[in-house]
């Protein structure tokens, strides 16, 4: 009767689950235009709000005059930190365990902060209003620069100080000064310092890894609306965590937590930049509340470059020991970590400079010390993972930066420096002297393939050659090869040690199936352009044999959703996508007892085959999953409630640790400073590949952002405060005239610990993308003296290196 | 931000040097000046309407003068608000050398910029200053000369 064809390849590719190069389900929307963001909401008698900013980096606010502004026809409100005051609204907690104004308490600490929230009737009063309320500033002194930070008499936050002036405790314990905001050390000091003293050699270089920006093409915003009559709070909003933003406005705003429905509809890009919790989200709620209306806030690009979280801006000095030939003994860190005018960094609670404890990268170093230092400045607050797991670009780059420097120093090739270095297969799970369990690795593997696919020995060869030519006055161009292997640490994390207000980082997944075999899966993540929409379904496809398409994904409503830490930090697929494979596994479980009962075996006599249960031994006999599925809602089956439900909430055991060689040959003209990438070959070792068409895109989109941060991006400062780059004509944002063609590979490590393997992969190509375009200019001058020049490298600045390395004669 | 720059005009210092404290003469000759108020000879209250870029704004502003090295120039320093738009501040030398019958008045200013004007306009900061004085001359010139003519 039943037959056996088509064969269960044939079913599975049926299925495009795990390994399908699927293309994005949710492209059918985004390409005709029928996205829905936060900006397309509108309400009926919606209201618009809109920030007065403060034109001054540092100043006291002596007085604000709203009565002009409140003559502008259609202008409803002005609302001041003094009408916030009574709510206990004026600040609000950062996610750092330090606390920000939602509006000018008193005073202003970076450009651009916000000192008055106008509410009107359309956008064009509520901007009409904004520049005519009067606020009178009284400057204080300006400290943009970290270092000075530290020896000023000017107290930046007059809140962090007791009555004699003395820094008061903050949330990582003492600070040393008034503008000092932590010290966070790992590793062992001491021993550090021992092996510095006796080794061969020791390199030595500090570095400065720029202020930047995430920048993504949908700036924040909200919509928050109060029902006062049932006294349910509804807000939209670009939120990378929208259950923890429930969670949060419950505990500031006092509103119980279930009459608060938070909404993330499609997110426009988010790099980090939408993890946090910002004024407009404060003051929005505040002023539906208040006004009883619907308050949407959506910021502008300036307002986004400027004053919503920007990435980076860690001054790091390294010291790195080694045997003669070359062996690592040892790693030395310090880190001074410029947060701005209030500490706003998205880390877990107990990393308050994220995982830069990574910083010894993929190498088998025994000894080492990391110690960072917080400090307030006036500028922007921040500090978010820009594409990467917390704080984890700025440790590759270090590592990378100082791996390239030893090679200087010990005159010797920085492949095979790596190469002799590298945390060997054998040694995973790897303990490593900063603390964390590398779950797995080949680092070998991958190397010698990347250095056998890019010809290395031949580029080098080339490169000899460009030299000589080069000296010969023969060409003007100068040849660099960079070289990158890193070690991410994503999937946060482990309940025991990650979370985030206290709130654990585990992630979660619910599934229905519905009688006739499709489902729905709902997730406590929020996808932003990474299509989980599709591979989410992938997954679930394998795990439960229902075609991914017959899967709709639903993320982003706190009412429907199951609880869950959000989206960053390349967590999704380690701790979502995990929680998904679970859940599966439960549908699996009782599909399982129904297949019995309905073929009349007992339960341990059928087995899963792709999108079936078949008797063991007698394949004939089978039930699909679709014929289980609707079984379960039309049978009455002994010991076994209807329904095919699952919910399960994931608490990964460990972090997943990706890693990959990337390889960039760059040609530089040393008289306009201009990079020209000849070539880019990325290999990446994500574990389980889920889909290899969104694998590849991620890896284009980060390399993009790696190229741009490397070579241009920065939120400049002058020292008055003022921001140099706030708009897209001086911040930096690649086209495709500046990308490349990027080769990508793969070699497969699956995570042991993870129920499919994967490791996660959206942010690895940044990671290793910044240090890689770095090191690639660092190599063209390497030859001709050049052992350390900070990014961004813009034509200017790379034209200015070839020039102090006298090479326009 | 630095400005210099030397224009020659057809009256005698004197007359020039009178002009150049003269509220009414200022208020025709400032580029986009609503208001212009002598509280003392040395200390002017203005009303600028501005644009530099894509910014437009009314700037208020306050200027004083230091007119100890009368004829031969003067000194000021001013700052200017303009709300939501930023703000400006900064200084200016101003030398008057008699050449005959004409006057050659010779400047060095330095400003400072601060808020949305310096983040929007700072690419045009320069270039809207170098023509913004340009322009001041040339109708103070004007003015000037048509005084020496009446």
């Amino acid at each position: 009767m039943n037959d056996l064809t088509p064969t269960p390849e044939e079913r599975a590719a049926n299925l495009k689950g795990m390994g399908c190069a699927r293309k994005r389900v949710e492209d059918v929307r985004f390409t005709q235009g029928r996205g829905n963001y936060v900006d397309d909401i509108k309400l009926d008698g919606m209201l618009f709000g809109d920030f007065v900013r403060s034109p001054y980096a540092h100043a006291r606010v002596v007085s604000i005059n709203s009565e002009e502004a409140m003559k502008v026809p259609g202008v409803v409100a002005v609302i001041t930190a003094a009408d916030l005051e009574p709510l206990g609204l004026h600040w609000m907690p950062t996610l750092a365990g330090d606390k920000q104004m939602v509006l000018a308490d008193g005073k202003v600490l970076f450009q651009g902060q916000e000192v008055a929230f106008v509410v009107a009737e359309d956008r064009y009063a509520a901007a009409d209003a904004v520049e005519l309320v009067e606020v009178e500033y009284e400057e204080l002194p300006v400290i943009v620069d970290p270092f000075e930070a530290l020896k000023s008499d000017v107290v930046l936050r007059e809140d962090t100080v007791d009555a004699n002036g003395k820094a008061t405790d903050g949330a990582h314990g003492p600070r040393n000064h008034p503008n000092h905001i932590f010290t966070w050390e790992q590793g062992d000091e001491a021993a550090t310092e021992a092996v510095m003293a006796e080794a061969e050699v020791v390199a030595e270089e500090t570095m400065y890894y720029h202020r930047t920006h995430p920048c993504p093409l949908e700036t924040c915003g909200s919509v928050a609306s109060m029902d006062k009559v049932t006294g349910k709070l509804t807000l939209w909003g670009t939120f990378q965590a929208p259950h923890a933003i429930r969670t949060v406005v419950s505990l500031i705003s006092g509103i119980e937590e279930h009459n608060i429905r938070v909404i993330s509809p499609d997110i426009g890009g988010g790099f980090g930049n939408k993890v946090g919790a910002y004024s407009g989200y404060v003051c929005s709620v505040v002023a539906s509340i208040v006004t009883g209306k619907p308050v949407k806030w959506v910021e502008d690009r300036m307002e986004n470059l400027m004053t919503t979280a920007f990435a980076r801006d860690y001054w790091m000095s390294g010291k790195i020991s080694a045997t003669k030939d070359g062996k690592i003994t040892g790693l030395h860190c310090h880190v001074t970590a410029d947060h701005g005018g209030f500490d706003a960094c998205a880390d877990p609670t107990k990393f308050p400079a994220g995982f830069m404890n990574i910083c010894t990268g993929s190498y088998d170093i025994p000894t080492a010390y990391l110690a960072v230092d917080g400090v307030y400045t006036n500028k922007a607050p921040g500090g978010v993972s820009y594409r990467c797991s917390f704080r984890v670009t700025e440790a590759v780059y270090f590592i990378e930066r100082m791996i390239e420097v030893l090679a200087i120093k010990l005159n010797m090739d920085a492949a095979e420096l790596r190469r002799i270095n590298f945390i060997k297969k054998e040694q995973f799970p790897y303990q490593s002297a900063l603390g964390w369990e590398y779950d797995s690795g080949d680092y070998h593997t991958a190397w010698d393939k990347a250095m056998e696919a890019v010809d290395y020995q031949g580029l080098r060869a080339e490169q000899a050659q460009r030299i000589e030519d080069f000296k010969a006055g023969k060409t003007r161009s100068l040849m660099g090869i960079g070289l990158t292997f890193f070690t991410e640490i994503v999937g946060a994390g482990p309940v025991k040690n990650c979370d985030i207000l206290g709130l654990g980082m585990f992630d979660s997944c619910e599934i229905r199936i519905h009688p006739t075999g499709s489902a729905i899966a709902r997730l406590g993540t929020i996808s932003q352009g990474q299509g989980h929409a599709t591979t989410f379904a992938q997954i679930l496809a394998s795990e439960i044999g229902l075609p991914a398409d017959s899967i709709t994904i639903e993320e982003g409503d706190t009412d429907t959703a199951p609880y869950g830490l959000g989206t960053y930090g390349s967590r999704s697929t380690p701790v979502a996508g995990a929680a998904t494979a679970m859940a599966g596994r439960k549908i699996r479980a009782k599909a399982q007892m129904i297949a019995a009962y309905l073929l009349e075996v007992h339960d341990n006599d059928v087995e899963f085959d792709v999108d079936r249960f078949v008797v063991k031994g007698a394949p004939e006999r089978f039930k699909t999953m679709k014929e289980i599925a609707f079984a379960a809602y039309n049978q009455a089956i002994p010991g076994i409630e209807p329904g095919l439900e699952a919910v399960s909430y994931y608490d990964p055991p460990n972090m997943t640790y990706p890693f990959g060689a990337y390889v960039c040959v760059m040609d530089i003209d040393v008289d306009t400073g201009v990079p020209e990438i000849r070539r880019f070959y990325a290999l990446d070792d994500c574990g389980t590949r889920i889909n290899p068409m969104i694998i590849e895109g991620q890896i284009h989109g980060g390399l993009t952002e790696a190229l741009a941060v490397a070579l241009g991006q920065e939120i400049a400062y002058d020292e008055m405060g003022n921001v140099k780059t706030g708009t897209l004509m001086d911040f930096f944002l690649p086209t495709s005239w500046e990308v490349p063609n990027y080769e990508t590979d793969y070699t497969v490590t699956p995570s042991p610990h993870h129920p499919i393997g994967a490791k996660g992969v959206g942010e690895s190509p940044h990671v290793g993308g910044v240090p890689c375009f770095s090191n690639a200019v660092h190599d063209a001058f390497r030859a001709f003296g050049l052992t350390q020049t900070n990014m961004p490298h813009d034509h200017w600045r790379i034209w200015k290196t070839a020039n102090d390395l006298g090479l326009h004669g | 931000m630095e400005l210099k720059d030397e224009i020659r005009i057809s009256a005698p210092r004197d007359v020039v040097y009178r002009a150049l404290n003269d509220p009414e003469v200022l208020k025709q000759c400032i580029p986009g000046c609503e208001e212009l108020e002598q509280h003392t000879p040395e200390h002017l209250e203005a009303k600028v309407v501005l644009k530099i870029g894509p910014v437009k704004a009314k700037f208020a502003g306050e200027v004083f003068l230091d007119t100890s090295g009368a004829p031969d120039g003067f000194t000021l320093k001013g700052e200017g608000k303009g709300g939501a738009a930023g703000f400006a501040k900064g200084g200016a030398e101003v030398t008057l050398v008699e050449d005959g019958a004409e006057t050659v008045l010779s400047y060095e200013a330095k400003a400072e910029v601060g808020g949305k004007i310096a983040q929007l306009g700072s690419r045009l900061i320069q270039g809207t200053a170098k023509k913004l004085s340009a322009k001041f001359f040339a109708q103070f010139a004007e003015v000037v000369a048509e005084q020496t003519a009446a």
